[in-house]
């Protein structure tokens, strides 16, 4: 019975920023968010690090990273100027479930000042100074122009700190165009969907076009256009639907940085904090997980990622995929749909994550009714983790069914 | 400069200026925080580390360490001529990280890139008002 | 048209091309639900009222009332010149509302335009293949 959450949650404090109106001298939305929640804060007395919930329109995992806090729950739901109230009521929902104890909600904009500044130093994007976290994913003084640009980054550090290889990495797309080639809607299922698609080897891997080294364009996601939804019951109705249930067991989310400049160790991610909450929620640890769904936007973030889920240890990451354990057949299926390196992936890829993950749980995988041989697993568990930005911020859901 | 074909960058006017103005003199400024000691980049209206508001700003010894690198073999406008090039994340002597493109290395052998290689900031000249900082890997 | 010096819609070319094909011939097309009947604007891909997924397009009469109206006193770029002129949501007869700018009417004098009138299409070309629709008050 869902529990009614009045009186659940209160506001605390209220503040600004420390000039308000016209402000000749000029500001930005950035400065303005942080003057308002250093304010608040000061007026509860609290430290920011105390807040473990941050929401605003825009972008409150950069808010996060700028103050060096590391919230559970992040809410970015920007449908104008009623947002605000609509925070409250997210955050009134979070600690109700007992997610968070302490939210921020803030807000920062220079209606005024932005037209003298012309996209000077305003926040999130068109700012043209390389040292305000506007320029996330490119653009700066440097060249870098996307993901891959920024990627490649980590994987020089893991093979620095483990003597992991390019060769360990490579064979997690191997691994993923197996999955591939079962699966009749991946874009690189055989050459007849695709002249590129179709088995692939490690060696193939290492002679692909290199983009970013140490990142070949076999060890990066596709680009390609996708949509997909999901329908979230109640348990009550679950039950109710044409369709089987996949429950939720546990939820997490957690951040470590928005630019990668702030990432502390290259080597590792939120994935493990985000996990831990999902597992801890669900009762249950990596060991019990018959499936994995791992973001894969590249080799590295999915070899990385499989550490941080506790699914192997430090540093060997790469070795789930290896001896078979994650291909068709093997005992810890991993992205049995293809994977963002060989299946979909749009640009942000977590849906698809979502979509594979029911399909596998509820019998169903691909053809929607009992699952294509050779793709559908008997999992009846998954840990599904997607991860954004620049290894910057990640969810992760522990799913389980009983079909 | 008259070459530079790069983009360059627009010095935002309230948070980062001492940056600019010591870039133009060849000088790394950086912002540390008075209350913790601490040194943060990029540049805050408080400290990342404590939330204290007491930022000052110093010159540092523009020495670093490259943390870690990748070598750019794809890339568009004037970096386009420079492929392949390195870049890297640095750590700074004094503490916290720079982005940067790196000077003074071979990036068509990319594993001849040391990680703790130690570098020194230099700057370049992009336009009449900004200096691009760039870090050269020094022995 | 040559000197036509407002925004020029650029045509979508996935589910509103029957209504930019007929607005190059003066006919207004609209999408219509054979499910359940009732037309509606914006085009879409599915009916926002039954969700069915059977849409079809018919010529329309072109004719509407005002539903509500305002003034635009204020204005940028090519519509400067327009100022004072009158903005309004038109009832098409067939069914749901479109926006627009009327014709026919006095803007200098608002109190004049009436909720309720009848108006008609018209269609003005912007380029060669975008003709941008009108609707003025008849009586």
């Amino acid at each position: 019975m869902p529990s009614n959450p009045s009186m659940s949650a209160a506001i605390v404090a209220a503040a600004e920023s420390d000039k308000i109106g016209y402000i000749e001298e000029g500001t930005t939305a950035l400065n303005l968010h942080i003057e308002a929640i250093r304010n608040v804060c000061a007026e509860a007395g609290v430290s920011p690090s105390e807040i473990d919930g941050v929401f605003s329109t825009n972008n409150s995992n950069l808010l996060a990273e700028y103050l060096g806090i590391h919230p559970k729950y992040i809410d970015t739901t920007a449908v104008g100027g009623c947002s605000f109230q609509m925070h409250v009521h997210h955050a009134m929902a979070a600690i109700n479930a007992g997610i968070i104890d302490l939210a921020v909600v803030s807000h920062g904009e220079a209606g005024y000042s932005s037209r003298k500044n012309q996209g000077k130093g305003t926040l999130g994007g068109g700012g043209g100074d390389p040292w305000l976290p506007a320029a996330q994913f490119g653009g700066g003084p440097y060249g870098a122009w996307g993901p891959p640009s920024y990627y490649a980054h980590a994987l020089t550090r893991h093979m620095h700190q483990y003597g992991s290889t390019k060769e360990d990495f490579a064979n997690i797309a191997v691994v993923t165009r197996e999955w591939a080639g079962l699966n009749p809607r991946a874009v690189m299922h055989s050459k007849e969907t695709n002249p590129r698609g179709g088995p692939i080897t490690v060696e193939d891997v290492l002679e692909s076009r290199m983009i970013v080294w140490p990142l070949n364009i076999l060890d990066i996601c596709l680009v390609t256009d996708h949509g997909g939804a999901v329908l979230i019951s109640s348990a009550e109705k679950a039950r109710s639907f044409k369709t089987s249930p996949v429950w939720i067991a546990g939820a997490g989310e957690s951040q470590s940085h928005a630019d990668m400049l702030e990432m502390d160790d290259f080597t590792a991610t939120s994935a493990h904090a985000s996990s831990q909450a999902a597992y801890r929620m669900a009762g249950m640890g990596p060991g019990d997980m018959e499936m994995a769904m791992i973001y894969d936007s590249f080799t590295v973030t999915a070899g990385i990622t499989a550490e941080m889920l506790g699914l192997t240890a430090r540093g060997e990451g790469p070795s789930l995929w290896a001896d078979g354990n994650a291909s068709p057949g093997g005992k810890l299926p991993v992205n049995t749909n293809g994977g963002g390196l060989s299946f979909s992936h749009s640009g942000m890829y977590g849906m698809m994550l979502l979509v594979e993950a029911y399909r596998q749980l509820s019998g169903t995988a691909e053809d929607g009714v009992h699952g294509i041989e050779g793709k559908q697993t008997n999992a009846q568990s998954a840990v599904v983790n997607g991860t954004g930005g620049l290894l910057s911020v990640t969810g992760t859901l522990v799913l389980t069914s009983d079909v | 400069m008259a070459d530079y074909n790069k983009p360059i960058p627009s010095p935002d006017p309230y948070v980062t200026q001492p940056f600019w103005d010591g870039a133009k003199e060849g000088k790394l400024m950086l912002p540390r925080c008075t209350t913790c000691n601490r040194v943060h980049w990029y540049p805050r209206i408080l400290c990342p580390h404590c939330h204290s508001s007491n930022i000052e700003w110093f010159e540092a010894s523009g020495e670093g360490f490259i943390h870690t690198y990748a070598v750019q073999n794809r890339a568009f406008g004037g970096w386009a001529d420079e492929t392949p090039y390195a870049t890297a994340y640095i750590d700074l002597k004094e503490g916290d990280r720079m982005f940067t493109a790196l000077r003074g290395v071979n990036a068509e052998d990319p594993t001849s890139i040391k990680i703790g290689a130690r570098v020194k900031i230099e700057f370049e000249q992009a336009s009449e008002d900004v200096f691009v900082p760039y870090w050269r890997v020094v022995d």
